[in-house]
């Protein structure tokens, strides 16, 4: 009867490394989300206005902060999803199509806020 | 002093509830009750009992929501004049307290529950030596009772029917834990697997119904642990 | 409908509703991330949309529901550190005080943050 329990690819190295990998980017998100805010909300009361705003985006060092940011939080937020899916018993019989899904989500998330890091 | 059991019954195509009176005295356990409502009451209720005294494992339901043993739990102790009992949650309902088991026992059995040497030498029978600290490495894993309790409060068990679940999986760690044991390959095959240790997200309730305090949680942590090293080293040596 | 067993709090310990809202706060917040990141495309169309935009959110009125984002951002983060420490297999033995201690951590972070956004939106 264990061979029942339906298909059980270990050969794929997916599963462990999405753990590990939410894991670290779940490490970054804290600290990089935290900074986003400071950023935004305490350093000065003009941080918002349109200038600062555009100034903030033509930073090298803000660009790789925030593309460092915008990588973390799509990997975390559509892997999350991902793992959401997959405890359901739809997931479990679908797992092929969630997982490209997903994927492709992450992709797009990052493209699209690439867009807006590399248009300034 | 009388107290009310409430009764979830199920006859095949509906579910409703009975009310009993029970005339609880000190010392008296829900299993009692049952036994009383049998006898005295409706002897169509269905429940499953076996040792009486929280070993075997046949008596879980969920009392006043939570899933205990029957047979452990005293009446008087639940300081409540009406007393829910209901049939443990994410089984197939049978009749009235029992549920389907098959499917937690195929579980248990799919990770390979027993001891694995690479030679069975039969003929010539050594003793495998095992040192005390080898022992409680894996000794509490080993107490479990096959109840079913902290199955029915894992929510990855609840919306997935092919989880393997926290007691089949303690199951697991307990042979692999074990210095005698020779068998990884074969139950990292299944516990590594989609329907495995990856489904967990440590909501941890099954380590706090757990009636023989045998920490499914922690054996799944650990064994999450194995099973990620384990899979990272078989791709990078086959690389 | 099954995966409302998920979100069952009845019967169930403190750690069974932690899991319960980090599930529930992680959709929240993955539905705010979507709107973020066509909020934030505002910038490129120009000072106009950008400035329009502002001025509908970053108001008294929008304010509560920052307040209540905030919340939800805190709570996965703190509760995730916690999960990430459990998830190796460390500190189990501790469970109940780490329990504890990232409730309190997440009050504590989210009634500053709050408070700064009030600072800030009433332009403090």
């Amino acid at each position: 009867m264990s061979n029942e329990l339906n298909g059980l690819r270990t050969k794929r190295v997916l599963e462990p490394a999405g753990w590990v990998l939410q894991l670290i980017t779940g490490l970054v998100l804290a600290v990089l989300v935290t900074f986003h805010f400071f950023e935004t909300h305490m350093i000065h009361h003009s941080a918002m206005e349109y200038e600062n705003v555009i100034l903030r985006l033509s930073d090298i060092r803000y660009k790789i902060m925030y593309g460092l940011l915008l990588l973390s939080v799509s990997f975390h937020a559509f892997n999350g999803v991902r793992a959401i899916f997959l405890d359901t018993n739809y997931g479990s019989e679908n797992r092929r199509f969630v997982n490209i899904l997903l994927f492709l989500a992450v992709i797009v998330a990052f493209t699209y806020g690439l867009l807006l890091l590399f248009s300034f | 002093m009388d107290v009310i059991f409430r009764v979830r019954r199920f006859d095949g195509e509906k579910s409703y509830w009975s009310d009993f009176v029970i005339p609880a005295k000190k010392g008296m356990t829900v299993l009692e009750g049952l036994y009383y409502i049998k006898e005295n009451y409706d002897g169509s209720l269905a429940f499953r009992a076996s040792c009486r005294m929280g070993i075997c494992g046949s008596c879980a339901v969920k009392i006043n929501g939570r899933p205990v043993l029957a047979c452990e739990t005293q009446i008087l102790h639940l300081n409540s004049t009406t007393i829910k009992i209901e049939p443990l949650d994410n089984f197939e309902v049978i009749k009235d307290l029992v549920t389907e088991f098959d499917g937690f026992f195929t579980k248990h059995e799919a990770v390979k529950p027993y001891l694995i040497r690479k030679e069975d030498r039969y003929s010539e029978p050594e003793e495998l030596i095992q040192k005390p600290e080898q022992l409680y490495a894996y000794y509490k894993y080993s107490l479990c009772i096959k109840c079913g309790a902290c199955y029915s409060v894992c929510p990855a068990s609840s919306s997935r029917d092919d989880y393997l679940g926290p007691a089949a999986m303690t199951a697991a760690y307990r042979f692999i834990a074990d210095s005698r044991d020779e068998g990884d390959g074969e139950r990292m095959q299944i516990v590594c697997g989609d329907c495995g240790v990856w489904r967990c997200h440590f909501a941890a309730e099954c380590s706090e119904v757990c009636p023989k305090k045998v920490e499914p949680a922690k054996a799944v942590q650990k064994l999450r642990f194995r099973s990620s090293i384990y899979m990272l080293k078989k791709f990078f040596i086959r690389w | 409908m099954r995966w409302l067993k998920w979100f069952e709090f009845r019967g169930k310990s403190l750690f069974h509703i932690s899991y319960s809202l980090h599930r529930l706060t992680g959709i929240v917040l993955v539905i705010y991330l979507v709107m973020h990141l066509s909020y934030l495309t505002s910038i490129r169309m120009g000072r106009e949309v950008y400035e329009y935009f502002t001025s509908i959110t970053l108001t008294p009125a929008f304010l509560i529901f920052d307040i209540l984002l905030v919340l939800a951002g805190v709570y996965h983060g703190v509760n995730g550190l916690r999960l990430i420490l459990h998830e190796f297999g460390l500190g189990y033995e501790l469970r109940r005080p780490l329990l504890y201690l990232c409730y309190l951590l997440t009050l504590v972070l989210w009634l500053y943050a709050s408070y700064q956004m009030y600072l800030f939106v009433m332009g403090v």
